[in-house]
């Protein structure tokens, strides 16, 4: 068999390109290279966008992914968290979708030293599950007393001190969108931008950034973090070293073997292609 | 952690070797664990749905009727739907379903204008000379991409080639319409390599936060849905 065929034949083997990958992640989280995180102008710009604001402030955190994004976006989250509760400000979280209240669990099961310190109904609440998508979005933008009558553990809303001082869009100086959906992304900006201009900030999966980018572009958002490599450039900017730079050696490994597999197959069709016009 | 959670822990980290096993072969251990997703997903967005309308509606409806009559009306149309399945009075799902509808449809237009349409106008209007090069060259990528994009799906006029002669618009056309498509193939690769590094990044995360601490699991489930992918290939080649 001719090499080139032979490469045709390992290349084209989804088992070994499988295994392949799999040895690329595994083998450098297991014996870490520690290559360099350098800070790219976009997620500095949104930690300084944040150290700007004033101490104290009122921030609007939606989390909307489900767990198996859990790795791109919840490293980002908890970073902005930490460096939210940092300047001591307050944070309603709420989730309109299902699997909410059960991301925010495992997220405050991941960061209990951010969590730690901070009293619930004061500096933070969580809302829960509130359904109805854009419909929601939109009435808690007018209203969260309103539109929801308990928090997610049962505490009635109106009590809550932190609902009483940021009960409506304009009493937030920021609303953070954590999703893995756009949908989610265009309800507020059609229903907390547009109407109340409130300042928006999105982190997203790596898959839907380009579908986002025209909103950063247009000045509708203050800026993006996308996946996993922004989560760890936020990790070394708010220093607390979590999921996202412990996962960056790997994300460099394997992704240098993809483009090394797309060379050689790119190499190896070019060559098949003109050795067989040659033949003609 | 008490023996439940580890339990769990190690189910998820058995759960996630079996669907992953999915990439080398269909076996019977993945199956299982794509039935037990499905059906675990399907029960939970159930409890939560129930639970959102009994919080938000039927509570308020018990504790303050008064002040909370209102929410009767989407109690009632949401129920509607669920006549679709009736055979005499389907009918009935299509009031719930005209409102639902529309409520939706009336939220998203009201700023669809302003948000999704007059912003990004507005954003590709960019100055196409300065001193900055880089951020110039940026903003003519942008500007010529996005008027190529739209020639390209200008599907209802478009200037004729003249027989024997390219005519100075028809050169014009063809030259946007191979910008939009070389650009769009760009935006394709890049939305291509995005998806990329979001699928491995779920597998890192996965292997830090369900398989390496409970490395035993997921070694032992790596042995099973090794067996279950080898068996039916030895069965076959024995069958042959």
């Amino acid at each position: 068999m001719k090499p080139l065929d032979v490469l045709e034949k390992i290349i084209g083997s989804r088992e070994v390109l499988y295994t392949l990958l799999i040895l690329a992640i595994i083998l450098p989280i297991l014996s870490p290279i520690g290559l360099p995180v350098t800070i790219s102008s976009r997620t500095l710009a949104v930690y300084d966008y944040i150290q700007k604001l004033k101490l104290g402030c009122h921030v609007w955190m939606e989390l909307n992914y489900e767990v198996a994004a859990r790795g791109e976006l919840e490293p980002a989250a908890i970073a902005l968290i930490k460096q939210l509760f940092d300047k001591g400000c307050k944070i309603v979280f709420v989730s309109t979708a299902a699997y909410g209240p059960l991301v925010f669990s495992l997220l405050q099961s991941m960061a209990p030293d951010v969590f730690s310190g901070k009293k619930y109904g004061i500096d933070y609440v969580f809302l829960g599950y509130v359904s109805g998508g854009e419909a929601a979005v939109a009435s808690l933008a007018r209203s969260v007393t309103g539109t929801v009558s308990t928090d997610n553990y049962g505490n009635p809303v109106s009590e809550l001190p932190l609902i009483r001082e940021a009960n409506k869009a304009t009493d937030y100086d920021l609303a953070i969108i954590v999703t893995s959906a756009t949908d989610t992304i265009n309800y507020y900006v059609r229903q907390w931008f547009t109407p109340y201009h409130v300042p928006l900030l999105f982190v997203v999966l790596s898959v839907i950034a380009p579908s986002i980018e025209p909103f950063v572009a247009a000045g509708q958002a203050i800026g993006m973090l996308t996946g996993q490599r922004a989560a760890a450039e936020y990790e070394v900017l708010v220093g607390r070293k979590g999921l996202g730079l412990a996962a960056m050696d790997a994300q460099s490994i394997s992704h240098l073997l993809i483009l090394i597999f797309i060379l050689i197959g790119n190499i190896v069709y070019w060559v098949k292609r003109s050795s067989q016009k040659s033949k003609r | 952690m008490d023996a439940w959670d580890i339990f769990g822990a190690s189910l998820a980290a058995a759960l996630v070797i079996w669907i992953y096993s999915f990439a080398y072969r269909d076996n019977v251990l993945y199956k299982f664990a794509e039935h037990l997703f499905v059906g675990t997903a399907a029960g939970y967005s159930i409890a939560l749905a129930i639970d959102s309308i009994n919080r938000v509606a039927i509570k308020s409806l018990i504790t303050s009727p008064a002040t909370s009559w209102h929410y009767i009306i989407p109690l009632i149309l949401g129920a509607t739907m669920f006549m679709k399945y009736s055979k005499k009075y389907y009918w009935v799902a299509r009031y719930g379903i005209a409102v639902n509808v529309a409520v939706g449809a009336a939220l998203a237009l009201r700023t669809i204008p302003m948000a999704n349409i007059i912003a990004q106008i507005n954003a590709t209007i960019l100055p196409l000379w300065g001193s900055d090069i880089l951020k110039i060259i940026n903003n003519w990528l942008i500007f010529l991409i996005t008027l190529g994009g739209l020639t390209y799906f200008l599907f209802t006029i478009f200037p004729k080639k003249i027989s024997g002669r390219t005519s100075p618009i028809y050169g014009f056309y063809r030259a946007l319409y191979l910008i939009g498509i070389y650009g769009m193939m760009v935006g394709f690769g890049a939305l291509f390599a995005n998806t990329i590094m979001t699928r491995v990044g779920f597998v890192i995360s996965i292997y830090l936060i369900y398989l390496q601490p409970y490395y035993i699991a997921t070694i032992i489930a790596t042995i099973l849905a090794a067996i279950a992918i080898l068996i039916p290939i030895l069965i076959r080649r024995r069958g042959k």
